[in-house]
């Protein structure tokens, strides 16, 4: 009962949910099929939505409650179901092909962590007011941000494009969340807004890519040039 | 005066110092004639053109020039610059079905954006310094610079008000563009958007600039006279009556920039009584520069839309067919050259009289320099004249040279008031100088800190004088009654011994042979034939003649002639010029691969270098 009220144990509870989310990340990249990916994305949202409900519970601000709702609902339920009824409707190949193979592409994503350690270290100021979670937390939002951002450069295919900018997501979510504990309700719903409908637009446009290329290669795409 | 309006750094506040009242005074004078002029003018576009279009851009230009010259911080400023530069040039495309005038007009859009872009620097430059937008932070701030950054500032600037002022090499959008919009348009350009260009100058120059390095004022004088005299040389080869004007448009902001010049070397030097004589000398002379070229424009754009052609050698004799714009157009053309007693006289010899005040300096090279300016001024203004004897007399005088100026005829009553406002302004402030000059006082005084106008007028305002020992001193008002005085000479002769002489009644200059016809008239192009050997060194003109016949060579059945100048410029400066960037673009171009995953590589490699940049702050 006592570590339930202790704050100390909640930032480390937080600490170590955001590394579960950060090793979440780095399997993504290691994943070679799109459903599992799908899914490791579904799980990483709800330990995303799990930490923002620990947050609330600690820092006894309740609206963050209502992100971690909508967290779930959106990102762990509604984005993966539509996703993979989109996998199985438009019949691809369920293998991602990286342009970067697997084992250098986690060497990478090691690579871009240290790089985030780096960067959020200058945002910790430990004698600062109101910056409880460390520089763990902060490091982490921004790995899961870069890692994002390189696994959308590794990928051929619209499709996990589009997952890899939903993870590029949830590093940004992440980050607000430590830095600020939450930013506005107003804030937090439009982003959710967002998130649902570039997971609908990408959809359309994905279908769309198929349908007029025969592919989902977005290397293709090069053919539009002038 | 100020009106305040707006969020703190962008804040849209008006401010009128006497600089811009000056400059307000001027587009107000212009607007009003132009627009009494464009009632009639735009009645022969009426159903053909979209007249709804070219009533709001001319409206939107005249409100962007008002803000120009009235906004109290860099943000309004450059938002009305470029309002006003887009509005021009909708203006200048006005008539786009024509692909030249699409292609002038694109010339003057991307030149002065270029222009635009310098500014942007400039005041960002002064912005960061002050930690202000606002002007009045500016106050003085340039010489606080460092030297380096005080010569990036003025070159910026200068350059990038030079744009719009049309100074060479940087002119070259002016005759293009000025010579296709519609007459009352071009005279609106010509008479006062350059100007914003001047007024900007100023502004920086006097207000932002305590006293300008020496080098600044060698390089605006340089650049003035090169203008002036190149302007005019081009300007004299024209047969373009619109384009011609164009040049002259050059020239005379040349002629600003000499007056301009010689305040701040007159400033760097220490003559702060001198500065402010050379400062009136370059601010009267773009009022009355942008009256009478404003009048010389309407006037062509009379006769242009009586006679549909633009081309000189195509006009002749209307002044017998339209009396009212020829005397109005012979008064612009005597103020522009520079004769007494009109008004560009008057600005004129204030600017001979400061440079040769300046011969009195003490420095060795400033005493070579005012000198030869002045000596190359002298031969502008007389080319000048010799210019206007070639435009007055080939398009008015004599016989018509083609069908379409046999049958025109003379202009719509609101355009004759126009120009006639117009041309009696050019009279007035050329006997009326004395009294207007007080004027200035508060703008010298706000720039220089003297107050000049008492001692350049002497005997009640009749006399214009330098003042010092070794200036001059002339009166409009004595020179206009001597001119009156003489006029009445002949009559006088006349009445007393011409009564009882015998009157021959014959045709002019036929020599005994009657049947002249338009043939027998000198052109333009042979009028401007002594000037182009003299400076076939800088026109490197090019000629070529083809006899056809049939029999003998002696007997050709049709001859073709065909002459044309080099256009120097456009040939060493902006040819190379545009193919070094073709050649740049193409090397860039391998940076657009089309491919989303290297849009995305290059997205994410700056991202992380910023990171770490921002880290090792």
């Amino acid at each position: 009962m006592d570590l339930l009220q202790n704050p100390e144990f909640g930032n480390k509870l937080v600490t170590l949910m955001a590394a579960f989310v950060l090793v979440l990340q780095i399997a993504m990249v290691g994943q070679r099929w799109l459903v599992m990916n799908i899914r490791l994305f579904g799980a990483q949202s709800f330990l995303l939505a799990l930490i923002a409900a620990a947050i609330a519970w600690y820092n006894h601000a309740p609206h963050i409650y209502i992100a971690a709702g909508l967290t779930v609902a959106v990102k762990a339920v509604l984005a993966p179901i539509l996703l993979e009824r989109l996998v199985d409707r438009i019949d691809i190949q369920h293998e991602i092909a990286p342009i970067i193979n697997g084992p250098l592409s986690i060497v990478i994503s090691g690579a871009l962590t240290l790089v985030a350690y780096i960067v959020g270290g200058s945002f910790y100021h430990p004698e600062a007011q109101g910056s409880g979670l460390g520089h763990n937390t902060l490091a982490v939002a921004i790995s899961v941000f870069l890692i994002g951002f390189f696994m959308m450069l590794n990928r051929r295919k619209a499709l996990s494009q589009v997952l890899a900018l939903l993870t590029l997501e949830n590093g940004v979510f992440l980050a607000a969340m430590c830095l600020t504990y939450g930013m506005p309700l107003i804030v937090e719903l439009g982003v959710f807004f967002d998130v649902l409908v570039a997971v609908m637009v990408l959809g359309i446009l994905v279908f769309q890519i198929r349908e007029s290329f025969a592919s989902m290669d977005v290397s293709k795409l090069r053919r539009l040039r002038g | 005066m100020s009106l305040p309006f707006g969020v703190d750094l962008f804040s849209w506040t008006i401010r009128i110092t006497p600089l811009a009242a000056y400059f307000n005074l001027v587009l107000g004078i212009l607007a009003t004639a132009v627009s009494i002029y464009s009632f009639g003018y735009v009645r022969e576009m009426e159903g053909r053109r979209n007249l709804g279009v070219l009533g709001f851009f001319y409206n939107i230009l005249l409100l962007s020039l008002t803000l120009v010259f009235s906004a109290a911080n860099a943000f309004f400023f450059l938002v009305a610059w470029e309002v006003m530069a887009l509005s021009a040039w909708c203006l200048v495309s006005f008539e786009h079905e024509k692909a030249a005038t699409r292609r002038s007009g694109m010339v003057f859009l991307v030149m002065s954006h270029a222009g635009t872009g310098l500014l942007l620097i400039g005041f960002l430059i002064l912005a960061q310094a002050s930690g202000s937008l606002d002007f009045a932070s500016f106050h003085l701030l340039a010489s606080r610079l460092s030297p380096a950054q005080q010569g990036s500032v003025f070159i910026l600037f200068f350059l990038g008000f030079g744009v719009k002022a049309g100074v060479i090499p940087i002119h070259v959008w002016l005759p293009q563009a000025h010579p296709v919009a519609p007459s009352n348009i071009s005279a609106l350009m010509s008479g006062i958007v350059i100007k914003s260009g001047i007024y900007g100058m100023a502004l920086v120059f006097f207000d932002f600039f305590g006293a300008a390095p020496l080098w600044a004022g060698m390089a605006v004088l340089a650049a003035g006279v090169v203008s002036a005299l190149f302007g005019v040389l081009y300007a004299l080869m024209e047969h373009d009556l619109k384009r011609l004007l164009a040049y002259h448009s050059i020239e005379n902001i040349g002629i600003i920039l000499i007056g301009f010049g010689a305040a701040l070397l007159f400033r760097a030097l220490g003559h702060p009584m001198l500065a402010a004589m050379a400062l009136i000398a370059g601010l009267y002379h773009t009022l009355n520069h942008a009256i009478f070229k404003c009048l010389l424009f309407l006037g062509a754009g009379a006769v242009l839309q009586s006679t549909h052609t633009r081309n000189m050698e195509e006009m002749g004799g209307l002044i017998r067919r339209m009396p009212v714009t020829a005397l109005c157009f012979l008064t612009g053309a005597v103020a522009i050259s520079g004769l007494p007693p009109l008004n560009g006289f008057v600005s004129e010899w204030l600017t001979y009289q400061a440079l040769l005040a300046g011969f009195g300096s003490t420095q060795t090279l400033t005493r070579l320099v005012f000198p030869i300016a002045g000596a190359l001024l002298a031969l502008t203004a007389a080319l000048a004249a010799a210019c206007f004897v070639k435009a007055f007399g080939i398009s008015f005088l004599a016989l018509p040279r083609s069908e379409e100026a046999e049958t025109a005829h003379e202009c719509l009553p609101s355009m004759r008031a126009g120009m006639g406002i117009l041309a009696a302004l050019c009279a007035l402030l050329g006997f009326g100088a004395t009294w207007f000059l007080p004027i200035f006082d508060s703008i010298t005084a706000a720039a220089l800190g003297v107050r000049p106008s008492a001692t350049l007028t002497a005997v009640n305002h009749l006399v214009l004088t330098v003042g010092t020992a070794r200036g001059g001193t002339v009166s409009t008002v004595g020179i206009a009654a001597l001119l009156g005085l003489l006029s009445g000479l002949p009559a006088l002769f006349w009445l007393v011994w011409g009564r009882s002489g015998r009157r021959v009644t014959g045709p002019t200059w036929d020599c005994g042979l009657p049947g002249l016809t338009a043939t027998n008239e000198y052109t333009a192009t042979g009028f401007s034939k002594a000037f182009r050997m003299i400076f076939s060194a800088l026109y490197r003109p090019r000629r070529e003649i083809q006899a056809e016949y049939e029999v003998s060579p002696y007997y050709p059945t049709a001859i073709r002639f065909e002459s044309e100048i080099e256009p120097a410029f456009e040939k060493h400066f902006y040819d190379p010029f545009q193919a070094w960037l073709m050649r740049a673009a193409r090397r860039m171009r391998g940076v657009q691969a089309g491919s989303i995953h290297a849009y995305l590589a290059y997205i994410f490699v700056a991202l992380i270098a910023l990171m770490l940049f921002g880290v090792r702050r």
